[in-house]
């Protein structure tokens, strides 16, 4: 009697825990994040150790799970350089060169912390599964594994708060477990359109000691396009979505 | 080096550290991203080049027989790119303008006013699907960096500099997309109409012509394909496919064919005897690009070049104009050189005029965690006679809207081959670029 009272105790403690489907919560989180369709409007800010910035101001549209594409607007010597993502396939377009070129995931268009795969973010679950999930304190604590070898960052650990179900830090690591970066979601604001997500995403990384970068999201609005303008045909002409 | 250039230079990074120090504070106003009907921007550039001259070399002989300049000459580039475009509904004006100015030892000069209009065409937007071009574009077509043979419709690029702009042809075009869910991704159509005639695109090839040319891009099974081909009798009938593709997140290959009907080439021989011959061509091009983490790349390509000429065929180019500049020294007779000056341009002339050449640039990004900071080594080689470009350089493009690049460009060969018989033995320029 007294082993299965200890049982049903454990078990009580125990179930809230295997409770949580971390796919479920991630792709709520996904969805709280952004809508699956969208355009918005960031700055990105590279900040070095003696206090010097560079920022751009990105354009960037999304449709569906696999389909992302944005343009720079500012500053003048990257205005027009834009870059598309359709699921693993990623191209960049510099109107001087005058044709897209491949690029990977891994790469920046802009130099410092933020990578390709920083800006042209897909949703988690797109590229994640969730292969573990605990609650700590106020917060869940999820673990996730890439789906694929061609995703940029093999795991991420990701805690999001409990309520809001948003995420508060992510940790991006290499397979063997080495820290690349760890991004900060900061200040929640309210976008309009029921949307209300962090406004700012600051990282840094062991690689670059003292440097940061920060993003930040200033319009966010749902709205749909069509299949044809996420094209390299299309890529010229992504600010005329603006 | 001259002492003007060193002045030069001088006042560069004075004037560039105190720049460095003036930025403002950041903020994010909302102003910033609001969309005005039109635009206006550009980039003002300066460059100042020195060239060491190789003396013994034929080309050198060809350009200064007649005089002498010593062992050095510079060179003070200046341009002004001015770029506007205009939106009304389904309607936009855009016109990209290029203004050279040049300092050297021939004096003041500057580009035709023809060519200052490197852009300027009059889009029509539909729908997202549908677009319509007219007026003066640059159609860039293929897939490698260096080179591209299947870039049938556009001037060639410069190796040396592949991401230079190009001015491009007056023609008329359209865009159709269709995107489909499956291995098939995207298909798109692009319709080319290139009119030849008297002061519209006559440095293209014959005149009154109407030319037609066509692109069809495919997405298919995560790979870019393109074919294309172009037609009409300004030149010859030729076709192409290029292609390109990730294999691994950080590996892409590329590849470009062409096929050129008829393509036509005048040989001279060592005793200035020229030859005419029409043959089918074909070119190609396979490269690969690589990146790895700790975020150097690689870019390397190999070139045919189905129309070039053979080792032997540049070799005798060069020893008859050897021949002429020792007529020359003897009696003041000029004739054979004006002759090989007759098949230099647009043929022994022209960018990599050989049949087999390798392409590879490496660079580093951001070494030693300095952010925007980009130094690379680019080298061409000659695969038939063995010679070879070398050219470093330093890219610096942390200061807001300006960049700047040095870069030296040295030239490897023995006599009698394609870059040991330039002008140059080398080549230092620095570039400066501000944007607004």
């Amino acid at each position: 009697m007294k082993k299965i009272l200890i049982s049903l105790l454990v078990l009580s403690i125990a179930v809230p825990a295997y409770a949580i489907d971390g796919t479920q919560l991630l792709k709520q989180i996904d969805r709280n994040l952004n809508p699956e369709s969208y355009e918005m409007y960031r700055k990105l800010i590279n900040i070095e150790p003696n206090g010097r910035k560079m920022e751009y101001t990105f354009f960037s549209i999304k449709k569906g799970v696999d389909k992302i594409a944005g343009v720079f607007i500012a500053p003048a010597s990257e205005k027009g350089r834009s870059t598309l993502r359709l699921g693993d396939n990623m191209w960049l377009y510099i109107p001087n060169v005058g044709k897209p070129i491949r690029i990977t995931s891994l790469q920046s268009v802009i130099g410092g912390v933020f990578n390709n795969a920083d800006i042209l973010n897909l949703d988690y679950t797109a590229e994640y599964d969730a292969a573990g999930v605990e609650e700590k304190g106020n917060e869940y604590f999820l673990q996730l594994k890439a789906k694929t070898k061609m995703v940029a960052y093999d795991r991420l650990n990701l805690w999001a708060d409990k309520n809001k179900k948003l995420p508060s830090k992510i940790e991006c690591l290499t397979e063997a477990g080495m820290l690349i970066k760890t991004l900060y979601f900061k200040e929640v604001k309210d976008f309009g359109g029921r949307i209300v997500r962090p406004s700012i995403i600051e990282t840094d990384s062991p690689l670059y000691k003292g440097y940061k970068s920060i993003m930040i999201f200033a319009k966010i609005k749902q709205r749909d396009f069509k299949d044809e303008v996420f094209t390299l045909t299309f890529m010229p002409n992504i600010e005329s979505l603006r | 080096m001259g002492k003007g250039l060193l002045f030069f230079l001088a006042w560069v990074i004075i004037f560039l550290g105190s720049f460095a120090f003036a930025e403002e504070e950041y903020k994010f106003d909302l102003s910033e991203i609001e969309k005005k009907p039109y635009h206006l921007g550009g980039y003002l550039e300066l460059r100042p080049i020195l060239f060491g001259l190789d003396r013994n070399a034929s080309l050198y002989k060809l350009k200064f027989f007649n005089r002498d300049e010593g062992k050095t000459i510079e060179e003070y580039d200046g341009k002004l790119r001015l770029e506007g475009s205009l939106e009304k509904g389904i309607a936009r004006l855009f016109v990209k303008t290029n203004f050279d100015l040049q300092y050297s030892y021939l004096g003041w000069k500057h580009n035709e006013p023809k060519s200052m209009i490197y852009e300027g065409y009059l889009s029509l937007k539909p729908s997202s699907s549908l677009s319509f071009n007219f007026g003066k574009q640059t159609l860039l077509w293929g897939k490698g960096y260096a080179w591209n043979p299947v870039a049938f419709v556009s001037k060639p690029k410069d190796p040396d500099d592949p991401e230079l702009a190009l001015e491009g042809y007056i023609t008329a075009s359209a865009d159709y997309i269709k995107s489909f869910q499956g291995p098939l991704k995207t298909v798109s159509i692009t319709p080319v109409i290139f009119p030849v005639y008297k002061d519209i695109n006559d440095d293209f090839g014959t005149v009154n012509k109407l030319n037609f040319a066509g692109k069809l891009y495919l997405l298919l099974y995560d790979t870019d394909i393109d074919l294309m081909a172009v037609t009409g009798g300004s030149r010859t009938t030729r076709a192409g496919i290029d292609f390109s593709k990730n294999i691994t997140p950080n590996l892409e290959v590329h590849g470009e064919f062409a096929f050129i009907n008829n393509q036509k080439s005048r040989v001279i021989d060592s005793q200035g005897d020229i030859s005419e011959a029409k043959s089918d061509a074909k070119s190609y091009l396979l490269g690969i690009r690589y990146l790895t983490a700790s975020d150097t790349t690689f870019i390397f390509e190999y070139y045919r070049n189905g129309a070039g000429f053979s080792h032997l065929e540049m070799k005798d180019y060069f020893t008859f104009i050897d021949r002429g500049y020792n007529l020359f020294l003897l009696n003041r007779n000029n004739s054979l050189l004006k002759k090989a000056a007759s098949v230099t341009e647009g043929n022994y002339g022209r960018i990599n005029p050989s049949k087999d050449y390798l392409y590879l640039r490496i660079s580093q990004k951001e070494p030693f965690n300095i952010l925007y900071f980009t130094p690379a080594i680019s080298t061409i080689l000659n695969l038939n006679d063995r010679s070879l470009s070398l050219s470093p350089e330093l890219l610096y493009a942390g200061i807001k809207n300006l960049e700047i690049r040095l870069k030296a460009i040295g030239l490897l060969g023995g006599r009698g081959t394609e870059f040991g018989e330039k002008q140059n033995d080398y080549r230092v320029e620095l570039r400066v670029r501000y944007y607004f």
